[in-house]
């Protein structure tokens, strides 16, 4: 989503051997139900390692207050998290159900063993058990490691987003379908309405609050498709 | 009402807003009240994490949630050992060297912003320019406020208070029309420019006369210093530049060339400056208007900055030649222009591809003489009705209603309402960033053929209307040409195509994926060859019917003989677009085939949802739609061998290169590209390039399959072990919409 690249992984072997010698017993489990696990201080902690601009606890706690279920924690004997998935999933715009991979990580040392491969299975599987009709996710255009884990599980590269995050870096939009038919729900704009054809030739959210402060933020689709503010 | 009342309801009236202002003003007057300990035992009966809301708190006002006092979110949050403002006397004297650096890193940070990152990381860390912005300053927005300094000021002060004044007023004056220009035209916030003021406004108050009149002072104030003679005229050009750089921004003057010479005598004098650092600060964030968190000011050296100044200049001075009437004239040079444009290198920034929009969109007019809706009649003329009164000019100032021409230039006209925001988008959306570009392209798709529609029933009344001759097709059926039907679908399937082609460029694709866009690239270059074919007939028939009848207006002649060639042109690119598509269709095809280029392992995919995955953009065409996932797959049922194959793909290219060869002997009035004779030539290079570079890999493939005796390599039999295929990223393919797989024997 917003900021840096949340997608801090590496599933491949032979690129970055495992700094993590031997064998490492590892648990799988849902961040579950409860209002806040005790876990909430390393997620925060493993995800925003790399960022320059973190996020504040409210983001942490809008994804797994509402989706609890749809985090899933790696943690190795000692109960440290190794990793972590933190999803969604809501209707996209009143129509597909529309499952979003918000921030995925691994513990660098820990990386090429399949960790995120099997977090973001765990994730699916469970987004498939609530219906979801779809699910998206963005991640850096550079970000290789992340892309071959996605696409290796069956995702689309459906859009290029310029400069999407915070620090300048492009991202690509990726998508999966678990359904058939999506492509012909309907949608609906989102909250901010375009601006009428007269007024079109203003810049994109120039006006509308909301939608400034989305567009500063770069959340998840602010720059909604068909319904951009500079019309078209 | 006595008089007596009257007064008193007054006076109540005035004593109650007085109240009500001063607990507005103060709202000491209810008391203070501590809640500290009722929010503490009221926060107490949350559960930890509970997230009280309600439906309209979204992830945005979630994400826009600051933590107070953490330094890495607050902006206003200052470290212990910090001061909360910056420690620098921006009315304090400086030496002229010190202006010279301050003038050049204003320089570099107006480059950054112009980059797209937001005046508070740039222009806004200048002290000197924070405080001509301060609420509290006012016209005529003195560095000082009101409080003049006592006593005559010392020349470096002088320096300061008239010099870098006048320099930064005018500064803030550009930045306020530049800001203006990007407005008034579609671009994207944040992807490419950032407009926000936080909180601060560009002195409205200040006229440009006014910052013409403090530069000219300090220009002549410069002259009365006995400075050093390269030191003086370092302050001299840079004072020149703005003030040339206000008036081509005003238009006042449109001497862009004179803007580049100054910028290298700034250039050669750079090294005069000594630098300032403490005139510049990220703690003026902790003032402005944000909920974003503090973010350091940029660096950026003086040679990029530079780099982007003179760039900037001559992508302005582009705009205006790639404006110029001959090119404004013709709809199709002009679309030329604006990919031409468009893909100079590097990409022109978010203000030159506003400036190009404002040119052509600032007006009804697209230049002197032709105004949008000329432009659009020019366009369907061009392509489906030279020499035809219908859509002629003339036909539309017919005004007896009971006259075939004004009925059929009133649905014309009703139809031409209806396409001309989509169709001014096919030059505006241009003026993009590249991923933009596609998008909206992607948009356009569903909106072309709802117009697709529109133009069926249209040409239902003009046929009705105005009976015309129907003409045997390609298997003989007498069909009408349905000018309006076909001018649509010709730039329909046009936009589908360029979607793909900036897919490639913007690598949307996974290598498993080529096989099939190029398939479907092929598919619609298909359907323009043959759409081409049919107006090509009916346009002989009317030259025919002109030629016949020699006292008809002889501008008809020449209209048909110019669509002619025009017709020709297109149709040949369109020829050479297909066969490369069939020639690449091939190669990757043959590729998977025998599992040098393998799909990714998928698991979670099914075969037609990634099909409607990938096609969504293209599956709500009714009209011609495209084709099916299984017409996909019988496709590449047609691969055969890898010697077939390779044979094949020779024959294709041998044609692409023989179409190209003809198209490139036209000329640019013939084919449209006046104005952009160099891209023209350049592009014709590049593509002929890529032929070569797909028959080369052709060859390579045939020649290590030989070697290992496995020519005759098909469906289910594998080379993987024997070959390896890369991918090119976009700058290092000849063409950066043809994607050519790289083959090279894998050792042993």
């Amino acid at each position: 989503m917003s900021g840096n690249s949340k997608h801090a992984v590496n599933d491949t072997p032979n690129e970055q051997p495992p700094v993590a010698k031997g064998h490492v017993e590892l648990r799988y489990v849902p961040y579950g139900a409860e209002k806040e696990s005790t876990y909430l201080p390393a997620i925060r902690q493993l995800i925003s390692k790399d960022l320059s601009e973190p996020y504040s606890i409210y983001v942490y706690r809008y994804f797994l207050y509402q989706w609890g279920e749809l985090c899933f924690m790696a943690l190795d004997e000692q109960d440290s998290l190794i990793g972590v998935i933190v999803c969604k999933l809501e209707p996209h715009r009143g129509g597909p159900m529309r499952g979003y991979i918000a921030m995925l990580a691994t513990r660098s040392e820990y990386r090429g063993q399949g960790i995120a491969t099997k977090l973001v299975r765990m994730a699916i599987d469970r987004m498939i058990e609530m219906d979801a009709d779809e699910i998206a996710l963005e991640t850096e255009v550079d970000n290789t490691p992340s892309l071959r884990i996605y696409e290796n599980l069956g995702f689309l590269r459906t859009k290029r987003l310029h400069r999407y995050y915070l620090n300048g870096n492009t991202a690509f939009r990726l998508i999966l379908y678990l359904k058939p038919g999506i492509p012909y729900k309907p949608t609906f704009p989102p909250d901010y309405p375009p601006l009428s054809p007269s007024e079109q030739g203003q810049g994109l959210m120039d006006e509308d609050l909301i939608a400034r402060q989305a567009a500063l933020m770069r959340i998840e689709d602010v720059r909604g498709e068909t319904h951009d503010v500079t019309g078209s | 009402m006595t008089e007596d009342q009257q007064h008193g309801s007054f006076n109540f009236a005035a004593h109650r807003l007085a109240q009500e202002a001063r607990q507005a003003l103060s709202f000491g007057s209810r008391g203070v009240k501590d809640v500290t300990a009722e929010f503490a035992t009221a926060a107490k009966q949350l559960q930890p994490g509970q997230l009280v809301k309600d439906d309209y708190f979204t992830l945005f006002e979630a994400v826009g949630a600051l933590e107070i006092m953490d330094p890495k979110m607050d902006s206003g949050c200052v470290p212990e050992d910090d001061s909360f403002e910056a420690e620098f006397d921006v009315c304090r004297g400086l030496e002229a060297a010190e202006i010279i650096w301050i003038l050049d890193e204003l320089l570099c940070l107006e480059a950054a912003w112009h980059d797209g990152y937001p005046l508070s990381q740039t222009v806004f860390t200048s002290l000197h320019v924070d405080r001509l912005l301060s609420p509290d300053n006012n016209a005529p927005y003195n560095l000082h406020y009101d409080r003049r300094p006592a006593g005559d000021l010392s020349n470096d002060e002088q320096l300061v208070h008239i010099v870098l004044r006048a320099y930064c007023l005018a500064l803030i004056k550009c930045s306020q029309l530049v800001l203006h220009t990007v407005q008034s035209q579609n671009f994207y916030e944040e992807e490419d420019f950032v407009t926000h003021l936080f909180g601060r406004e560009l002195l409205p108050k200040l006229s440009t006369d006014e910052c013409y009149r403090l530069l000219d002072d300090a220009l002549r104030f410069i002259t009365t210093l006995n400075l050093p003679a390269d030191t003086s005229e370092a302050l001299k050009a840079r004072l020149a530049f703005r003030r040339n750089y206000l008036a081509a921004l005003i238009d006042d003057t449109d001497d862009w060339p004179d803007l580049i010479a100054r910028m290298e005598v700034i250039d050669s004098t750079n090294s005069l400056g000594r630098p300032l650092r403490e005139a510049f600060s990220d703690k003026v964030q902790r003032q402005l208007a944000t909920s974003t968190p503090p973010r350091p000011m940029l660096q950026v050296s003086w040679k990029d900055a530079y780099a982007r100044w003179t760039k900037m200049c001559a992508g302005i001075i582009e705009t205006e030649r790639l404006t110029s009437f001959w090119i404004c004239q013709s709809p199709h040079c002009l679309q030329r222009a604006m990919w031409a444009f468009s893909y100079l290198e590097p990409q022109p920034n978010t203000f030159a591809r506003a400036y190009l929009q404002d040119r052509l969109f600032g007006s009804d007019r697209i230049t002197e003489d032709v105004s949008h809706f000329d432009l659009l009649l020019t366009d369907i003329r061009d392509l489906v009705l030279a020499g035809d009164p219908l859509a002629d000019p003339d036909s539309f100032q017919v005004e007896l209603p009971s006259d075939p021409r004004h009925q059929c230039s009133r649905h014309i006209e009703a139809f031409m309402d209806k396409a001309f925001e989509e169709y001014l988008n096919v030059y505006r959306m241009v003026c993009q960033n590249r991923c933009r570009i596609r998008r909206t392209f992607t948009q356009a798709i569903p909106i072309m053929d709802a117009l697709e529609t529109e133009a069926i029933r249209t040409d239902e009344e003009l046929n009705r209307l105005a009976p015309r001759e129907a003409m045997p097709n390609k298997s003989g059926a007498k069909v009408q040409l349905n000018p309006l039907t076909t001018w649509t679908k010709f730039y329909k399937v046009q936009i589908m195509a360029r979607t793909i082609q900036l897919g490639f460029e913007t690598e949307i694709y996974l290598p498993d994926e080529l096989c099939t866009m190029y398939w479907l690239l092929s598919v619609f270059a298909h359907h323009q060859c043959s759409r081409i074919e049919a107006i090509e007939r009916h346009l002989l028939v009317r030259t025919l019917s002109l030629l016949d009848h020699p006292q008809q207006n002889s501008r008809y002649a020449a209209e048909c003989m110019a669509s002619r060639d025009w017709l020709r042109s297109l149709h040949l690119q369109w020829d050479a677009t297909r066969m490369m598509a069939l020639a690449l269709w091939r190669l990757c095809g043959i590729l998977m085939a025998v599992r040098i280029i393998e799909a990714p392992k998928r698991d979670f995919a099914q075969d037609q949802l990634l099909y409607d995955a990938r096609m969504k953009p293209y599956l709500s065409v009714n009209n011609e739609p495209i084709p099916s996932l299984q017409d996909l797959d019988r496709a590449r049922q047609n691969i055969k061998s890898v010697e077939v194959t390779c044979k094949s793909i020779e024959m294709d290219v041998k044609e692409a290169k023989a179409h190209l060869a003809e198209v490139k002997m036209m000329s640019p009035e013939q084919a449209k590209y006046v104005g952009t004779e160099e891209q023209w030539k350049r592009e014709m290079k590049q593509l002929e390039t890529t032929c070569v570079a797909i028959a080369v890999q052709a060859s390579q493939l045939m020649r290590i399959a030989g070697k290992h005796g496995k020519k005759g390599a098909q469906e289910g039999d594998s080379l993987k072990e024997t070959v390896e295929a890369s991918i090119p990223p976009p700058e290092k393919r000849y063409h950066g919409w043809w994607v050519v797989p790289q083959l090279k024997e894998r050792k042993m």
